[in-house]
């Protein structure tokens, strides 16, 4: 006869080193525990409430004696950005001291444009004093405080923008016209021109380095591709551009920040409506810059908030303020995805988090299977009633809050309007167009 | 040269041109063409003006002679030409031939007259060859021609976004992103680091120029023992170094256990001189440096300024202010009676709780003392008792502590007993006093234990008897009762002829409005599965149970009624239905007249009730009404469905069906399965609880580079397989997505 005997290897069930975690047998018939999809919900809901309690976004403030109006990643230096500000000066900052590294003396006028290379050592700048500067970025360490321009040319009008390509050697200024630089020449190695109006900003495409986007202040958004000697198209919304970041991970979508406080995503190859709207601000998009992950993109606004959008996203996820930010002018993701930095009126560039709850520094593995397993608590439960309202609860200044009622209200008294006429006309007479296509006045070839 | 060429080209043009609708030519012909194509122009229109004056001469001499116009055409022509000749022929006024068209200037005219210039063979060639081209069409006006470039650019930068759209797709549709994949951190030694390190301060500079010493490097880059002469120090050096330290080393030794024998002296003159010592030479700093004296009493001053400061000598503490406020004999008193100032303690009823029972606890001291008193009178002299008696009878305060003795001992009781039996003398009348309730409460227990526990048993035997005498006696009505138990079964057939039921009424069951047509198939399957049992077999069942073969059995209805005698069970259920109503759509309260509210009195007599609370009574009525009409029970009579929600479950449904999700199961699926640790197992757990977006801190995120993407390919290299990929699958289920994800809670009660 035979006997059957229990049996185990010890391998399973004792650990090789003193250090190593006992292991834990666990029975995982459900039957044991009934009470699962309670205990997870419950779990959710503390994930919700620790979210809001750990939720403070903002790290700190870097001071300038005026007002941020342009600032550019180093996008081969992770900590350090450089910003300049309405009385011409230029500054490298360390982000993670909060302390000024360089200065780069020399503009008379406000800074408009900053850009650095993709080997994050060359800086160009611009401004309204007519003025263009190239700088080399000196290594880390040397003593010396300020920084003397390797070269400048000086034009007839202002400008108002540059931007580097990627992994390139040209860039793009943007003014009167839209002229491509080379770091080795000293004019212009082309020029666009396409109506007589000012060009407001400009922007690579990072995905395909030859394209590039610019919105001028005839309302236009323009493409062109640097290969060709004329621009692509054309596409005239109802209000200004104010900025335009395109997706890194989606070389064909790009956004635009917009006056009328909506940042529109288009697709290029579908200029005829736009694939989102994002709508929040209560005022105009000022700046706009998408994470490198391509998954959400940052604004600031006139309304003197900071607001992270989902690419897919009709609202935004986050809002920033502080009862000390004033307009923001321009904002930047850092180059990991986890900060956004923005410049504002009130002489200060401030660092946020991406993910206004996280927990910075380095985590222990189990920390971070924890942090993985309350937010997809949080996702899974995020449409109940209790976790929603604690989830999507944000406390507004009360100036801002008034501004964004006010503008629900007119939108949806419009709305409401439209709908009426509609009803008391002939039937077919009246059609409505979508918000991804009603802001568009036409598309020029 | 050029120019000239351009002339011809544009000459060779010109017949074209005159085609082309003539309004964006001017950029083209440049250079005098413009005034030839403006004068072409205008002849043009001249001829065709003559050429229809002639059309109607012709037509009208047709019409006169009734000739073919053919006849008229030569002399319309040669009239046509008939110049007079008043100029001489000239390079303004051409020949008869120009005129004609056969004897125009030719290319070959104008190139005779170059022949023999230098440079006319070749010019020759380049007409040669432009008599053998076509004539080459001009150029599109510059705005149409750019709008066409930028078309094409536009199109071919579409395609080249073409090849991203893969890629682009393949990251879109994976359950998460990975950033961390190809991070290359660098070197991972602390030498691998250093090698790589570069001095560029001056400091560094420094110290790089001294380490990489070509004598050092040499010396590493050989066997080393050249680096040991390099490290060469003389006997002489080490020697001295080590009698410095030496020499250091005792004084400090030295200095020690001075500073320990000095601290160890208690003498107090020793420390007095000490200090006068050291007053002294204070003394005589100052006069040696009055300024540094100075900054040291200021010094002195502001450390005791700010010893002040603290509060330490603020009397702040709870002891230090009460004291303060009070004096300190206080103190002492108040420790004797002390009543807590905060806790229970302090609490009004129990402050007068505790008074009370401080006062019961003297008294009872005081009457035990008197009573001790007494007993050791009785001892010493009997007449004495009385004295006892009357106050042990004399009231309320005898009777309390008699209750105190009470429990002393039994014996006492029993003695007493025994002292009441033998009818003794009056002497110990007080004691039966005092003792006489505590006697009467015990025998009336006594009795009452006794009573129950006979009473009991009684009746149970009784009704055991009887009810077997029952049996015995007469099994007839114990065989109805059991019929009528058969019968009340019944009810569930009846269901479908609208009987009443009679367990409804008892336990009204509750069941949710969704589960309500689940829970309908059942009970009816019941009700079918009673029906397919035949009656007459439960009948005869029950006929071979009854003894008596002459006992006639009552028909089905009779015996319903029979059972269900006594109660209206339709009623009580409609009654109930009522009630239920009400509560959940209750009536709205009748208006009252409150004499002065909302007219004045006199009309309010006059008037009665002012209309708009009538109306408003009306309204309130109606709108019950319609909201009972729209209720799902209105129509049937014998269900009650509650619509009453349930708040505690609200919580955990949504209102609506959440964006991604088309159907209501695809999200009940999405959420079933747990997640957590604790009921996944380790390696699933990971997999199941994956972010969208994994990344690093500190790795910066480059943007996307063209890949090669097979977009057949399976994208899945997790095991995991997300939640998008079920939800896209279910997609194709073609449910319809029901909005409203939760109803009514419900209850249902079911009749029949």
């Amino acid at each position: 006869m035979k006997v059957k005997a229990i049996s185990r290897s010890t391998d399973e069930f004792t650990r090789e080193r003193s250090n190593d975690l006992q292991r834990v047998f666990r029975n995982y018939d459900p039957n044991l525990r009934p009470q699962e999809k309670a205990v997870e919900y419950v779990r959710a809901l503390n994930a919700a409430k620790l979210e809001k309690i750990f939720g403070r976004p903002f790290v700190g403030a870097m001071e300038h004696n005026e007002a941020i109006s342009c600032m550019a990643k180093n996008p081969n230096h992770l900590k350090g950005i450089f910003a300049g500000s309405e009385d011409g000066d230029i500054r490298l900052w360390d982000i993670t001291s909060r302390r000024t590294v360089r200065k780069f003396p020399g503009h008379r006028g406000a800074v408009r444009g900053l850009t650095a290379s993709t080997d994050g050592s060359r800086l160009v700048s611009c401004g309204a004093d007519c003025i263009i500067r190239r700088w080399t970025v000196p290594v880390e360490d040397s003593s010396d405080d300020s920084v003397k321009p390797e070269d400048f040319h000086i034009s007839k009008n202002a400008y108002w923008g540059v931007d580097h390509q990627w992994k390139g050697d040209q860039f793009a200024t943007v003014g009167a016209q839209v002229d491509i630089w080379n770091h080795t020449s000293n004019a212009p190695v082309r020029s666009f021109q396409w109506g007589t109006d000012t060009v407001i900003s400009v922007r690579f495409n990072p995905g395909h380095p030859d394209l590039l986007a610019t919105s001028a202040s005839d309302r236009s958004i323009t493409l062109y591709d640097v290969k060709t000697t004329i621009p692509i198209k054309k596409l005239i919304m109802q209000t200004k551009t104010n900025s335009i970041a395109w997706n890194p991970m989606e070389p064909m979508n790009f956004t635009a920040a917009n006056e009328d406080g909506n940042c529109y995503s288009y697709d290029l190859r579908k200029l005829n409506e736009a694939t989102m709207v994002h709508t929040d601000h209560a005022a105009a998009v000022m700046d706009i810059d998408y994470s490198p992950t391509g998954r959400e993109f940052v604004t600031g606004s006139y309304d003197r908030t900071v607001r992270i959008f989902r690419y897919n996203g009709g609202h935004s996820r986050e809002i920033y303020h502080t009862s000390r930010m004033q307009r923001v002018f321009c904002i930047k993701f850092s180059c990991d995805a986890s900060y956004v930095i923005s410049g504002s009126d009130d002489y200060n560039l401030r660092l946020w988090k991406a993910m206004a709850s996280e927990q910075l520094g380095v985590l222990l593995p189990r920390e971070k299977k924890r942090h993985e397993y309350d937010e997809a608590l949080k996702n899974r439960y995020k449409h109940l009633p209790e976790v929603k309202r604690i989830l999507r609860h944000r406390h507004l200044p009360l100036p801002i809050y008034k501004a964004a009622a006010l503008r629900r209200t007119m939108t949806e008294a419009a709305r409401k309007k439209e709908e009426r006429r509609k009803a008391h006309s002939a039937p077919g007479s009246i059609s409505t167009k979508p918000l991804r296509k009603r802001r568009i006045v036409k598309e020029v070839e | 040269m050029r120019n000239l060429l351009y002339n011809l080209q544009g000459k060779t043009a010109k017949p074209r041109d005159e085609n082309v609708p003539s309004d964006d030519d001017e950029d083209e012909d440049e250079d005098g063409d413009l005034m030839d194509n403006g004068g072409n122009k205008l002849e043009d229109s001249h001829d065709e003006i003559e050429e229809d004056d002639d059309g109607r001469h012709v037509r009208m001499l047709e019409g006169i002679t009734g000739m073919p116009s053919e006849a008229f055409e030569g002399k319309k022509k040669k009239n046509n030409v008939v110049i007079s000749e008043a100029y001489p022929e000239s390079e303004y006024n051409p020949t008869r031939d120009v005129l004609d068209g056969d004897g125009r200037i030719s290319m070959e005219d104008l190139l005779g007259t170059l022949q023999k210039k230098p440079g006319f063979g070749k010019l020759r060639k380049i007409m040669d060859q432009m008599k053998k081209s076509e004539a080459i069409e001009a150029p599109l006006p510059t705005v149409i021609r750019e709008k066409m470039e930028r078309q094409a650019a536009y199109k071919i930068s579409k395609k080249d976004m073409a090849k991203w759209e893969p890629q682009v797709k393949r990251n879109r549709e994976a359950p998460t992103i990975y950033f961390d994949e190809d991070t290359d951190l660098g070197f991972s030694t602390v030498g691998a680091i250093a090698s790589e390190f570069e001095p560029r301060t001056e400091f560094e500079k420094k110290m790089a120029s001294l380490v990489y010493d070509d004598d050092v490097m040499e010396a590493h880059k050989k066997d080393g023992s050249r680096l040991l002469e390099l490290n060469q120090v003389s006997v002489e050096d080490e020697k001295e170094r080590h009698n410095r330290i030496a020499k250091m080393r005792s004084l400090l030794f030295r200095h020690e256990m001075k500073a320990k024998h000095i601290k160890k002296i208690k003498s107090k003159t020793y420390h007095r001189l000490l200090k006068k010592d050291r007053l002294k030479t204070a003394a005589a700093l100052t006069e040696m440096d009055p300024e540094a004296a100075k900054e040291q009493a200021m010094k002195q001053e502001f450390k005791r300024a700010e010893e002040r400061m603290t509060l330490k000598h603020k009397n702040t503490s709870k002891w230090a202010t009460r004291i303060l406020q009070r004096g300190l004999q206080v103190q002492d008193e108040e420790e004797e009676d002390e009543v807590p100032d905060s806790g229970i303690l302090s609490l009004p009823f129990m402050e007068r709780g505790l008074k009370k029972r401080k006062e019961a606890a003297e008294e009872e001291a005081k009457l035990a003392l008197q009573e001790y008193e007494v007993s050791m009178k009785q001892l010493d002299d009997p007449s004495g008792a009385e004295n006892s008696k009357i106050k042990a009878s004399s009231g309320r305060r005898v009777f309390g502590a008699a209750k105190i003795c009470a429990p002393e001992s039994r014996d006492v009781i029993k003695t007493d007993n025994f002292y009441a039996n033998s009818d003794s003398d009056d002497d110990m009348e007080a004691k039966e006093n005092i003792f006489d309730v505590g006697k009467d409460g015990s025998s009336d227990m006594q009795k009452d234990v006794h009573v129950d526990s006979v009473l009991p048993n009684e009746f149970h035997q009784d009704s055991v008897f009887k009810s077997f005498d029952d049996i015995v006696r007469d099994p007839g009505p114990k065989t109805t009762y059991d019929v009528a138990i058969f019968a009340s079964d019944k009810w569930r057939k009846m269901e479908s002829r609208n009987k009443v039921d009679a367990n409804s009424k008892k336990s009204p069951v509750a069941v949710e409005p969704e589960y309500n047509q689940d829970l309908q198939e059942p009970v009816k399957e019941v009700g079918e599965n009673s029906d397919t049992e035949s009656e007459g077999q439960m009948v005869d069942g029950i006929i071979s149970l009854d003894p008596k073969p002459t006992y006639e059995l009552p028909s089905q209805t009779e015996l319903i009624r029979q059972a269900f005698a006594g109660d209206d069970v339709e009623e009580d259920f409609e009654n109930d239905k009522q009630e239920i109503l009400n509560e959940e759509n209750p009536e709205p309260e009748k208006p009252v007249l409150l004499p002065g509210w909302g007219q004045w009195t006199r009309v309010q007599k006059k008037k009665g009730l002012p209309s708009w609370m009538l109306k408003e009574h009306e309204n309130a009525k109606r709108k019950r009404e319609e909201a009972l009409k729209k209720r799902k029970d209105a129509h049937l009579k014998h269900v009650i469905i509650s619509e009453k929600l349930d708040k505690k479950a609200e919580k955990l449904l949504t209102k609506t069906l959440p964006y991604p999700f088309t159907s209501k199961e695809v999200f009940e699926q999405s959420i079933r399965m747990p997640i957590g640790p604790e009921f996944n197992p380790a390696t699933a757990v990971g997999a199941l609880n994956r972010p969208a977006v994994v990344k690093k801190p500190g790795v910066i995120i480059k943007p996307i580079e063209f890949k090669e993407v097979n977009p057949h390919e399976n994208k899945e290299d997790h095991k995991w397989s997300g939640q998008k990929q079920k939800m896209k699958k279910s997609k194709s289920d073609g449910s319809i997505p029901r909005k409203k994800m939760k109803k009514a809670e419900g209850k249902s009660k079911k009749v029949n």
